[in-house]
């Protein structure tokens, strides 16, 4: 099934969590995502699989209305990203790539600014709060300041506030970077428990282990959707691939993906050498 | 009554987020952004440092070894002229330190979490600008605890309580300290938004060194901090004056009397020091603590409290527009 028979078979209706329709952005003459078309249904584990710079992450930030597309539309729970981003960030949660954690806060104070953020009343919040922590087995820290924590409990306590304003779409920027088996296998139980409620997830990923746990895996390359279905139909599809990696790299070519590094990796890396002041 | 149920007129509840608003602003987000900022600058102890610092350095430390040279601009002693001037680089550093670290916030920080949640952008720039310019009346407030000490007259011994005394009494006056404060508030404002408008268009950070030699020290330079734009300086001083007439003169606030030679900047320099919006700021505070201007009032005024509100705004499209064009 080509393409755009996939896009023609699955119209909008209020079973997809996640529509994207010839989803495109460019920045000047580069191209980061080029007619990008998928759905991912109510209570579905998605992941967007690609290498280094293929445009997971700018596909990802268009859904959740950090950028707006340059060509075609999406909408998350019926909402459009860029009429009613209000709307969709009232329904979505998010794990970026990076801690989005305030390091001189402690974990409580970081958890009580998403709160008020998301409108959580003023009597609800020490309790959800709490809940948070809890959830994320990091009750006994909540007081510390988190640039004492480690990247396992920063993930936790990001997955925790991800989900403390009972979002329906859960987004996940490569989450298990970073981790150890401990924490990658913690953070999965996290997830399956939460698809038990009936959450919708989409990830981000070039592992292919995690990818094969999914559902359904998009993979993008050079900014455009070059394959999507469940594991087992991928590998299906192309003669002579085992596993999900050979029909990867059958699609994506075996050549290096140098790129230069982005300006976000030049803050991070210029924070990894001890950058000042601002933490 | 309204169909506002009940609530007064231009108060909503989001039905999205559930996030009161009044007039478009969420009171709640701008509070927690503030705080935010508040908890932040009090965790960082360098900040206050460093504040002390630059005060002993310029205030103490030039204020006394210049003014030994430059005895007195328009009956003003150097330390008392250079007082606002330090004031003002400390707020200068307050609200750019607290502007810039967005750049880091935004690529490794809380802000990409404030930026995909339902909060309103504005909300979240006005608690950034409060709490910016909150900072900068305590960082400002450093050199303010100096006021008495540049009024204690050349020659008097500074351990003498009652010369100490003498000295609070003379420069120290409630209303002129809430002034100042006003005035530092709305500099406070000015500063984190025009930081805040630099900061959303630096697409990276190679640390602060690059703002405080670029930004922060010409503005300090060039606003009349250091030295006079026009008037009277030099002069004799007290040192003909009998000692009688001296305190005759100190009790209605003269500490220095004589005649010098009249300034006159180079025509380049006078240029770029009008063309400055902190020289208005500054000749502001310098109104309000020392009653001395060498500006209009009308354009000290206008500069000082009309521009802010003007950068605010650019300051909260820069922010909205930061991340949807990244």
């Amino acid at each position: 099934m080509s393409l755009a028979a996939e896009t023609a078979a699955k119209p909008a209706t209020s079973a997809h969590a996640i529509e994207a329709v010839s989803l495109g952005r460019r920045y000047g003459d580069v191209v980061a995502a080029e007619s990008v078309s998928f759905s991912v249904a109510k209570g579905e584990f998605f992941a967007l699989l690609g290498p280094n710079g293929a445009g997971k992450t700018t596909v990802m930030h268009m859904l959740t209305t950090l950028v707006q597309p340059t060509s075609g539309s999406a909408s998350v729970m019926g909402h459009d990203v860029v009429r009613d981003a209000e709307k969709v960030r009232r329904q979505l949660g998010m794990v970026f790539q990076d801690p989005a954690l305030d390091e001189r806060l402690t974990a409580k104070e970081n958890l009580d600014i998403h709160a008020v953020l998301y409108g959580i009343p003023r009597a609800q919040r020490a309790p959800a709060v709490q809940q948070a922590l809890t959830w994320a087995s990091l009750a006994e820290v909540g007081q510390r300041r988190v640039r004492a924590f480690s990247g396992g409990m920063k993930r936790r306590l990001e997955l925790s506030r991800a989900i403390m304003h009972g979002p329906r779409v859960l987004f996940l920027d490569e989450p298990t970077i970073g981790l150890d088996p401990q924490g990658r296998r913690h953070l999965w139980e996290r997830i399956a428990a939460l698809r038990e409620d009936g959450m919708t997830v989409l990830m981000t990923t070039h592992y292919m282990p995690e990818a094969e746990a999914c559902d359904r895996v998009g993979i993008i390359d050079k900014g455009k959707l070059v394959e999507i279905g469940a594991p087992r139909e991928i590998i299906a599809k192309h003669p002579g691939a085992k596993t999900l990696e050979d029909a990867f790299l059958k699609l994506t070519g075996r050549a290096f993906r140098d790129e230069e590094a982005t300006a976000h990796e030049l803050v991070v890396n210029f924070g990894k050498r001890g950058g000042e002041h601002t933490r | 009554m309204t169909n506002t149920g009940g609530v007064l007129p231009g108060r909503a509840t989001s039905e999205a987020t559930g996030l009161s608003t009044i007039f478009g602003i969420a009171p709640a987000v701008v509070y927690v952004m503030w705080r935010r900022e508040m908890v932040r600058y009090l965790r960082d102890r360098s900040q206050l440092w460093g504040g002390l610092s630059r005060t002993l350095l310029w205030l103490v430390v030039l204020g006394f070894g210049l003014g030994a040279a430059l005895r007195e601009i328009e009956g003003y002693t150097y330390g008392q002229y250079i007082l606002p001037g330090v004031i003002t680089l400390n707020v200068l550093f307050a609200s750019l330190q607290c502007a810039i670290a967005l750049v880091w916030d935004r690529e490794v920080g809380l802000l990409r979490e404030v930026m995909v949640s339902p909060a309103p952008i504005l909300s979240v720039t006005l608690g950034k600008l409060l709490g910016g310019a909150s900072i900068s009346v305590i960082q400002g407030t450093i050199p303010l605890l100096f006021l008495p000490i540049v009024f204690i007259p050349p020659g008097a011994s500074p351990f003498d309580p009652g010369v100490l005394v003498t000295a609070f009494q003379v420069s120290v006056d409630a209303v002129a300290i809430l002034q100042a404060w006003v005035v530092m508030f709305f500099m406070g404002i000015f500063m984190t938004a025009l930081g805040v408008i630099i900061a959303s268009r630096l697409k990276t950070y190679e640390g602060f060194g690059a703002i405080s030699n670029g930004v922060i020290q010409p503005l300090y330079f060039l606003s009349g901090s250091i030295f006079p734009l026009r008037g009277v300086i030099g002069g004799v001083g007290f040192m003909e004056i009998p000692e009688a007439i001296r305190d005759e003169l100190r009790r209605i606030g003269i500490f220095a009397i004589g005649g010098g030679w009249v300034v006159q900047l180079p025509t380049w320099l006078q240029a770029i020091v009008y063309s400055n919006p902190v020289t208005y700021q500054l000749d502001m505070l310098r109104f309000v603590l020392l009653d001395f201007e060498q500006m209009p009032l009308t354009a000290d005024l206008l500069v000082t409290f009309a521009l802010p509100p003007v950068a605010a705004v650019i300051a909260a499209w820069s922010m909205a527009n930061m991340l949807k064009s990244k």
